[in-house]
């Protein structure tokens, strides 16, 4: 070991011959009657592997007839021939406990076993209830919802009143807005009153353009490639006033990706732009207008 | 309860069979290996190696120096226990599906399948109890099976009369010396074959079991039905308990169903059904296919199952099940 003395801890790892050296088994008597044997191997990697067995020996004596007891002496043969003493790994192992009770209403135990854990827990808790959609509270599954594209969910609308009241309220830091309601329960980043004002619209995208006025906003789809956002504005500003154009483009070659949004200061100049311009011809394309939904 | 696993098999199990003594344990599959196990732990003491069939059965002289056993490439072999030295072949013109030493051993019964022209049968061997003995190639006698082929045979007590279960779902009692066909008694629902047949320790009373979901317990002496456990599911096998008053069934979907069964659905579980009241009182699961046979240990302490997975699982009983008792039993003791 005087070896290890001159070496830096550092470089115990490359000293292969050290990490080789296995300590010898021990065997330790405990006082409440067990051993504990510790024995050292190497794993396929390599690395040392410490087992630490407790073994507990009972001597269970059974009185057997002579010619039973000399059977167990007997050689073994045929493919166990070269065996060793003892059940083998291969073909003998223990089986997970099993639980076996006679019991003379066997078949009601099981039944009732068989419904309770989970079944019928399940059961229970769904009892009372029914479908409810979240945006309209009627009887159905949310995503059929026939608002699902007008209307926010029940809850968030309440929760951006809450947001709105804040907004009224300067003094009020912008956090606990949403919170007021319920406090100490989440609050999604888009229902968080922002510091800055921007309140409701949150860090939802398109945020710097303030509380988007969803109701004058136009999309316009099948938009040529060649489109360009000044295009766009030219065409829509003959119906008033234009407070957004937003062309989407490919972010990798710059071409528009066919759709656009227009906002108007006034919705009725929207309503007007959108039953002028459905239908227009634009480079050689036929534009759509509608009005834009609410994202959902 | 811990089971012990035993897999020396590749194939399905067909029969497991406990020596007089209950520790040796001989197990039978259709790979084409007899395998011998210690019950007490499931060492295994040996193969016997020979047969170029598949293996249906085997049994236990009742001093424990040879087993018999039957195979589909139509011989029955004679085997020394201790050594897996092969003592003797008998040929036969098809495969042999059970094997039984009468109770003294002095005689072997081998039932033969019925196929390519020949009728199943049930033959007769005389065997000399030594291992150093030539045994004899000539036979007592022939049973031939003319109505409906037999599929599972026992002696009764004394060797006195051979019991035959057929595959219409008949069982037929013979003479044990003359081979006289003495009464036949369609037990079992009609064409459901007979799948197993095994005897109480005294061999008075046996157990069938049938393709038709039920076990039926059976005195050997009329063939009167004395009991009826009924299942819901194919049986395989059937044995009776000694010490306590149970029977043991087995069984599960047909093999060839069982790929289109959930394990739960597939009832591969060993069924206890009290042998007198005839109620199912508890079940042992573990196979992963249908249990194609169980066998209780002589001193009752213990029983194994081998199903159509290729497994033997050797349970022994924990203190509950020596326990267990009905109502009235309890009743009775301390009025007594």
């Amino acid at each position: 070991m005087a070896s290890t003395k001159n070496r830096d801890w550092a470089d115990d790892d490359e000293g292969d011959d050290v990490a080789i050296e296995l300590p010898p088994p021990q065997t330790i008597q405990n006082k409440d009657g067990t051993k504990t044997t510790i024995s050292y191997r190497l794993n396929d990697q390599g690395q040392k592997v410490k087992t630490t067995r407790r073994i507990r020996l009972v001597t269970h004596r059974e009185v057997v007839n002579p010619r039973v007891a000399e059977r167990k002496h007997w050689a073994k043969f045929g493919l166990s021939e070269k065996d060793g003493a003892g059940p083998q790994m291969d073909t003998t192992s223990v089986a997970e406990n099993i639980i076996f009770r006679l019991s003379t209403n066997w078949k009601k135990d099981t039944k009732d076993e068989a419904k309770d854990p989970d079944a019928n827990a399940m059961k229970d808790k769904l009892k009372d209830k029914t479908v409810k959609c979240r945006i309209c509270n009627g009887e159905h599954f949310t995503a059929r919802c026939p608002y699902k594209d007008t209307m926010a969910p029940v809850g968030a609308e309440g929760a951006a009143g809450d947001v709105a009241a804040g907004m009224g309220d300067d003094e009020q830091p912008g956090v606990g807005a949403a919170g007021a309601g319920k406090k100490g329960s989440y609050v999604p980043p888009a229902m968080r009153g922002g510091p800055g004002g921007s309140a409701a619209a949150g860090e939802r995208m398109g945020g710097k353009y303030g509380e988007r006025d969803d109701l004058a906003t136009l999309r316009v789809t099948n938009v040529s490639e060649m489109a360009e956002e000044g295009e766009l504005r030219d065409m829509f500003e003959r119906f008033g006033r234009v407070t957004r154009v937003f062309l989407a483009k490919d972010r990798d070659t710059g071409l528009a990706k066919g759709f656009a949004f227009i906002s108007f200061a006034d919705r009725g100049d929207a309503v007007k732009a959108a039953a002028k311009m459905d239908g227009y011809g634009f480079k050689h394309l036929i534009l759509r207008v509608e009005f834009a939904k609410k994202a959902a | 309860m811990r089971p012990i696993l035993l897999s020396g098999h590749e194939r399905a199990l067909t029969q497991i069979k406990f020596n007089p003594d209950g520790d040796l344990l001989f197990s039978t599959a259709k790979d084409q290996q007899i395998c011998a196990w210690f019950s007490h732990n499931g060492e295994r003491l040996g193969t016997y190696k020979g047969h170029q069939g598949a293996i249906w059965t085997v049994d236990v002289d009742p001093t424990s120096t040879m087993i018999a056993s039957g195979s589909a490439d139509n011989t029955i072999r004679l085997w020394e226990i201790k050594t897996g030295k092969c003592l003797k072949t008998w040929e036969f013109p098809t495969a042999v599906k059970r094997v039984e030493f009468t109770p003294d051993g002095r005689r072997l019964l081998g039932v033969t399948e019925k196929r390519m022209g020949h009728l199943g049968s049930i033959v007769v061997l005389p065997i000399e109890l030594s291992v150093d003995a030539e045994q004899s190639d000539e036979r007592d006698m022939t049973i031939v099976c003319d109505q409906s082929k037999a599929t599972v045979a026992g002696w009764s007590y004394l060797s006195k009369y051979i019991i035959a279960g057929h595959e219409d779902g008949s069982v037929s009692q013979y003479d044990g010396k003359t081979g006289e066909l003495i009464d036949n008694v369609p037990i079992h629902e009609l064409d459901m074959a007979v799948t197993d047949l095994q005897w109480s320790a005294d061999r008075t009373y046996f157990i069938t079991a049938s393709k038709d979901k039920t076990a039926r317990l059976m005195a050997a002496r009329d063939l009167e039905l004395l009991k009826t456990y009924v299942s819901d599911t194919p049986l395989n096998s059937a044995c009776i308990t000694p010490k306590k008053d149970y029977v043991i069934l087995g069984g599960g979907q047909a093999a060839m169903d069982v790929t289109t069964t959930a394990a739960r659905q597939g009832k591969f579980e060993a069924r206890f059904y009290h042998m007198i009241f005839e109620d199912e009182i508890g079940r042992v699961r573990g196979h992963f296919g249908p249990l194609n046979t169980v066998a209780a240990a002589p001193n009752g302490k213990s029983y194994a199952s081998g199903g159509e997975d290729g497994y033997v699982r050797v349970h022994h009983f924990d203190k509950g099940y020596f326990d267990f008792k009905y109502e009235v039993e309890r009743e009775r003791e301390n009025r007594l």
